[in-house]
């Protein structure tokens, strides 16, 4: 596989040639919201449209729910259309992904939902491949970026010649891996004609639901027994040896490497299935009958192990010898396949790991914020939410982390629990962005049922967890056109909020007094929800510019480590065989937080 | 077949190096394939990347199957150093001497002199380059880095990249 100078190969991530193969299969809608290991899906959606100068559409919208909405709306209408998010924006967009399973599609519809088994940097190891099954949607799953880029394609022509959405699935190690991958040209943006009204499909009610089920079911049957992606395919040469292995997706790529660089796996038959769902359950039957013993090593969950009937000779998940949690890596891989085989396991000392935990930046107006929380509320009980802001954590300022915009909603139960009414105080977190997903109604409920909390908006004008896409904050959208801004503001009195006030987290004394007061109206007079918005952009976010002000630690220095212990600021660093504290100018950003809350008061300008 | 493992903490550019050797090696045809962090490790947190030059499908590395190991910060290289084969070589970014299977730039300080410590990532690049087996050139980086169109940033890793061969 090499491509002697090929201007048309490139060294893409999977998330790239995700995007290459949207635009190459004449897509011209496609929505998202930002979610590691997704994001980079719509962000080069971008760079491919100004590249190719291509009209597609992109917009980062308000949550997954909306994105798949956006571009349901734009494949009735005929377009080819993509929606793209992680496997717990799948959760959020379930309803109307569920629905439209029934009610079917017009233009291609493909879902790209990507998994973190791990997880790395996610709150589930959900199988989407296994959502996809409970929605009765056919899924792909690629094994590298290549594929990725293939199936991208082929995902199109299977949604538009059976009329039902269909769900790509990239793991994290397809996602974020890179590879040279070909190029194709792409084709003109395709359509199937205007929208046509046809209420008993497009606005079913129960009645013609059960029909459009029946219709759904029978597409599944079809395509299970006329794609051959359905089928396992047989990727080496052996034929007629005992033992069998049946894979998918990114945990293919480790299987094949590993059979391939070792003589005694051999004597293994290895086959993939790129679409385990509808999988061709007679074909996957048919080898495990054929064979002594079958391996099925997919991530995560035992979809195509739970579509062969008899099992009684499959060694999975389902059997008990492959872990039911936890990423499939390929140490682990190796190890389960050399015992299958019957084969002595590779020695491996267990590495001694410490990982570095991660923090806060240095300058992160998130951490001045928590900070002086956390001295005006003490003991409260922080309920905290989705972004780089649950680093919170840190400091004792995040008590909770459930999922998208739960701050809130929990906040209300938090604070109602019988036991301590009236007693707890309740603080919650949600960023800027995570607030306009799905904080809004959450906020509706606490100031309609006079829930008793203070809510902080980290509000850093940017989406800064993900990589700093743009929120509905900004007047422009993903592709820079221009865009409406949604007023932040606005948005909370419009709510019904009476207590809203902003502070800039940089300065202690008017944040300390703006939560003063925050305390006062929903504890102290139990006047509702009080809303504080503490804005400061992101010290990541593009075209900031950092204070170039440094700062030292002089001799009133008590090495009391409130520096480290509460402020909790990579920059600090304590000089164990001297007994002092330092600050890496390197890290430091400026910001002189530490200058106005040090309790000794000992740190001051550089050379001052 | 190639194998290495580059590590640090997140924001040191881990990911801009892994990227920069994998581009130069796909654009002379060869097949590679790697793996990056992003998300929540990148706040400071352990990062590293895999880079596996040659017919391979999966981009990670196993355990003791690494060639070398670039690493960025001396603390880390603790972490990844089981990915190195018995005779693989450590890279590392340290004020150190070198010693038997490891050898040492001070990145950091040579970088912080070209004004930005941020460009330690770079300083080490033309320090490895210069090692035997390693899969990309200091000419082919050079000619890399040189289409970079912003002036600024063209001229400083440029001077990085020199300091670093220079120290080689």
């Amino acid at each position: 596989m090499t491509h002697q100078n090929d201007p048309d190969v490139r060294f893409l991530m999977g998330n790239e040639a995700i995007a290459r193969g949207i635009v190459e299969a004449g897509c011209s809608v496609t929505a998202a919201y930002p979610g590691t290991p997704s994001s980079e899906v719509l962000e080069s959606l971008v760079r491919w449209k100004k590249e190719l100068k291509h009209p597609i559409y992109v917009e980062w919208s308000v949550n997954e729910k909306v994105a798949f909405e956006v571009a349901y709306g734009a494949s009735l209408g005929g377009a080819r259309a993509a929606a793209a998010m992680k496997m717990v924006g799948l959760n959020v967009a379930s309803d109307p992904f569920l629905s439209a399973a029934y009610l079917g599609i017009r233009g291609g519809l493909v879902v790209v939902v990507a998994d973190d088994p791990g997880p790395h940097s996610s709150q589930t190891e959900q199988d989407s491949r296994f959502f996809a099954w409970f929605a009765k949607v056919p899924v792909l799953d690629p094994g590298t970026p290549t594929e990725a880029l293939e199936m991208t394609l082929k995902a199109f022509e299977l949604s538009e010649k059976y009329q039902v959405p269909v769900l790509l699935r990239p793991c994290l190690r397809v996602c974020h891996a890179r590879q040279n991958v070909s190029l194709n040209t792409p084709r003109p943006p395709a359509s199937v004609g205007p929208f046509k009204k046809d209420w008993t499909r497009w606005a079913a009610i129960p009645k013609y639901r059960l029909t459009l089920h029946r219709e759904l079911n029978e597409k599944l049957v079809k395509i299970e027994h006329e794609e051959p992606e359905t089928r396992p395919i047989l990727l080496n040469e052996g034929a007629g040896n005992t033992t069998a292995l049946i894979t998918s997706g990114s945990v293919s790529s480790h299987v094949r490497d590993i059979i391939a660089s070792d003589t005694r796996l051999q004597g293994i038959d290895v086959y993939k299935v790129d679409l385990p769902f509808p999988a061709h359950r007679a074909a996957l039957q048919q080898i495990v009958d054929e064979h002594e013993r079958t391996l099925v090593l997919e991530e995560t969950y035992p979809v195509l192990e739970l579509q062969i009937k008899d099992r009684r000779k499959v060694i999975g998940r389902l059997s008990g010898d492959v872990p039911s949690q936890g990423e499939l890596v390929p140490e682990l891989v190796e190890e389960i396949i050399l015992s299958t085989a019957g084969e002595r396991p590779v020695q491996r000392e267990a590495p001694a790991i410490k990982p570095r935990r991660p923090s806060l930046c240095p300058g992160c107006p998130h951490r001045p914020a928590f900070y002086m929380m956390r001295q005006v509320f003490d003991q409260a009980v922080y309920a905290g939410d989705i972004g780089c802001y649950t680093l919170g954590i840190n400091m004792g300022a995040v008590d909770t982390c459930l999922c998208m915009g739960a701050s809130i909603g929990m906040a209300g139960g938090l604070a109602r629990a019988p036991l301590t009414e009236g007693k707890t105080r309740v603080v919650a977190t949600i960023g800027d962005s995570t607030f306009y997903h799905a904080g809004v109604p959450a906020l509706v409920n606490a100031v309609h049922t006079r829930a008793r909390f203070v809510l902080i908006i980290m509000d850093n004008n940017i989406t800064a967890m993900t990589g700093g896409q743009p929120t509905p904050a900004q007047d422009f959208l993903a592709d820079g056109s221009p865009g409406k801004a949604v007023d932040m503001e606005r948005l909370v009195r419009g709510c019904g909020v009476d207590f809203l006030e902003l502070a800039d987290p940089y300065d202690a004394k008017a944040m300390k007094e703006t939560l003063e007061r925050a305390k006062s109206h929903a504890f102290d007079d139990d006047q509702g929800v009080a809303v504080v918005i503490a804005r400061r952009p992101c010290v990541r976010a593009p075209k900031i510019e950092l204070p170039s002000d440094r700062f030292e630690v002089g001799d009133a220095c008590d090495l009391c480590m409130s520096c480290i212990k509460d402020l909790e600021c990579p920059a600090f660093r304590y000089v164990k065989s001297e007994k002092r504290m330092e600050i890496d100018a390197d890290m430091c950003a400026g910001c002189g937080f530490c200058v106005q809350v040090c309790p000794s008061q000992a740190i001051k300008a550089k050379g001052a | 077949m190639v194998e290495l493992v580059l590590c640090g903490r997140g924001g040191q550019g881990i990911v801009f190096l892994t990227r920069q050797i994998g581009q130069i090696i796909a654009s002379k045809g060869l097949s590679v394939i790697s793996s990056e962090t992003h998300g929540m490790a990148v706040r400071g947190g352990s990062i590293n990347s895999h880079l596996r030059v040659g017919e391979f499908f999966s981009p990670l590395i196993r355990s003791g199957h690494a060639d070398f190991l670039i690493s960025l910060d001396a603390t880390e290289t603790a972490n990844n150093k089981h990915y190195l084969k018995p005779a693989g070589l450590i890279v590392e970014n340290s004020t150190l001497q070198d010693e038997t299977g490891t050898k040492r730039i001070a990145a950091a300080s040579l970088a912080r002199e070209l004004g930005r410590v941020q460009l330690e990532n770079v300083v080490l690049l033309g320090y490895a380059a210069c090692v035997e087996g390693f899969p990309v050139t200091a000419e082919e980086i050079r000619a890399h880095l040189n289409k970079e169109p912003r002036e600024s940033v063209r001229s400083l890793n440029l001077k990085a990249l020199q300091a670093g061969i220079d120290a080689a």
